[in-house]
């Protein structure tokens, strides 16, 4: 298992190295965080929209 | 290092990640690069550790910055979910001016409403089932307006209270709460509401989605009326026992915008009444629907709505990434690490399409072609 790990982490170090140092740099600006209602909705009203206003 | 903050699942979708952390329910979506390093900061014991492993063209500062990306990252995506409080409030009696019932088949609704403004928020998209004949009731909602919040009750409790301005979140408890009484479900059963509509040919069905006047329920409209059938239109709920989509009683709402294109395609068109409830909105038609045979379908597909004027008709594959920027921000998913699983596993079976059309038999014609691909797949 140990071995395994082993493996694991000197192929990521290769792929981080072939990576280059721009694409590194880059890429952890690259990602999505999206989170999802916390209640159940139906559609928004449009801008302006509001019947109650 | 940090491994606390390490994602609680991740599925490979092409050549993207997308990972679920389950304090914070949330879902972010990487490139492999990304992936790389997330691995190797979470697996490294250390900040010095991690450099090493990134060092040999990174200098240390470049691999500090690096470092502390990733890590408020990790934090931004680990933020507490916190559910939304109810407070135990009694419910006023003395503001049930109006009464109605609402027969689905053989379960009836009551639902008592303070006005004719609160009635406009859930009557017309029901009014199909309302009835005179009095039965014996499943459930007993109340909404009404008090010290402009909209309070809504179910059987005497308190289901949801919010500002008149967030209606659409009473709406959307409603539904909720309504979907529940029919399918004798709870909240708890459900892996989410999805912003969109969704049809069914009788064996499976598609979840439409798009942004507000892209032409959601007008396509969904087209095709109730060449041989579809609506399973739910703006809300689409999937229950975790089977993952599938249920069925929503709700009418299809179509803005006044589409009433020329519907008029010859929609049988009675002209005679279904205009509601007017929202200035921007304009005047509201809410087209009833047949139920389909089942109250539930598996849904083997996802479309990425586009109604473009003159446009010649395409459905092409789109990115799970594109897909996702449009569902998770408008739809409510649980927070429980089980149906967060069984969304992700649920995403990895499906086709995902833009369609953009204008033409309504050509749309049609694609969409039946999809239904039979899909079909034959299982």
């Amino acid at each position: 298992m140990k071995k395994d790990n082993n493996i694991d982490k000197i192929t990521r170090k290769e792929a981080i190295q072939k990576m280059g140092k721009y694409a590194a740099l880059t890429a952890v600006g690259t990602f999505v965080i999206l989170n999802p209602l916390k209640a159940q909705s139906s559609s928004p009203p449009d801008p302006g929209g509001d019947p109650f206003d | 290092m940090n491994t606390n903050l390490a994602p609680t699942y991740k599925k490979l979708f092409g050549e993207n990640w997308i990972l679920w952390f389950a304090l914070s329910n949330s879902y972010s979506i990487i490139e492999p690069e990304f992936n790389l390093l997330l691995e190797s900061y979470l697996k490294s014991s250390s900040n010095a550790d991690f450099s090493t492993m990134i060092s040999n063209n990174i200098n240390v500062l470049e691999s500090e910055s690096i470092s502390e990306t990733l890590f408020n990252y990790l934090k931004d995506c680990n933020k507490p979910y916190i559910s939304p409080e109810i407070d135990s409030i009694v419910l006023d009696t003395s503001k049930r001016h109006i009464s109605k019932q609402y027969d689905f088949k053989g379960q009836t609704i009551q639902i008592y409403y303070d006005t004719e403004l609160v009635l406009k928020t859930v009557h017309p998209a029901l009014s199909y089932y309302c009835t005179e004949i009095k039965n014996e009731v499943s459930a007993t909602f109340d909404i009404y307006l008090k010290n402009d919040d909209l309070f809504l009750f179910k059987d005497q409790q308190l289901i949801s209270q919010v500002s008149k301005h967030k209606y659409h979140l009473m709406q959307g408890k409603f539904i909720m709460q309504l979907l529940c009484t029919l399918h004798n479900k709870e909240e708890n059963d459900w892996i989410g509401t999805f912003h969109g509509s969704t049809v069914t040919d009788g064996n499976s069905s598609i979840l439409f989605v798009g942004n507000s006047g892209k032409g959601k329920s007008t396509l969904c409209a087209l095709l109730t009326a060449n041989g579809f059938d609506l399973l739910a239109d703006d809300v689409s709920p999937m229950l975790s026992e089977d993952n599938e989509i249920y069925y929503n009683p709700s009418a299809i709402s179509i803005k006044q915008g589409a009433f020329n294109l519907l008029e010859p395609l929609v049988s009675n068109f002209k005679d279904i009444p205009i509601v007017k409830f929202n200035k921007t909105k304009g005047n509201l038609k809410y087209i009833p629907c047949t139920k389909p045979k089942k109250d539930h379908y598996p849904c083997r597909s996802i479309i990425l709505v586009n109604y473009k004027v003159k446009s010649e008709t395409k459905l092409e594959p789109i990115s799970v990434k594109t897909i996702l920027e449009t569902i998770i921000p408008d739809s409510w998913l649980s927070p429980n690490p089980l149906h967060a699983k069984q969304f992700l596993d649920w995403l990895a079976t499906l086709e995902i399409y833009q369609l953009t059309y204008s033409d309504t038999q050509s749309v049609t014609n694609e969409i039946s072609k999809l239904f039979k691909q899909l079909n034959k797949k299982v």
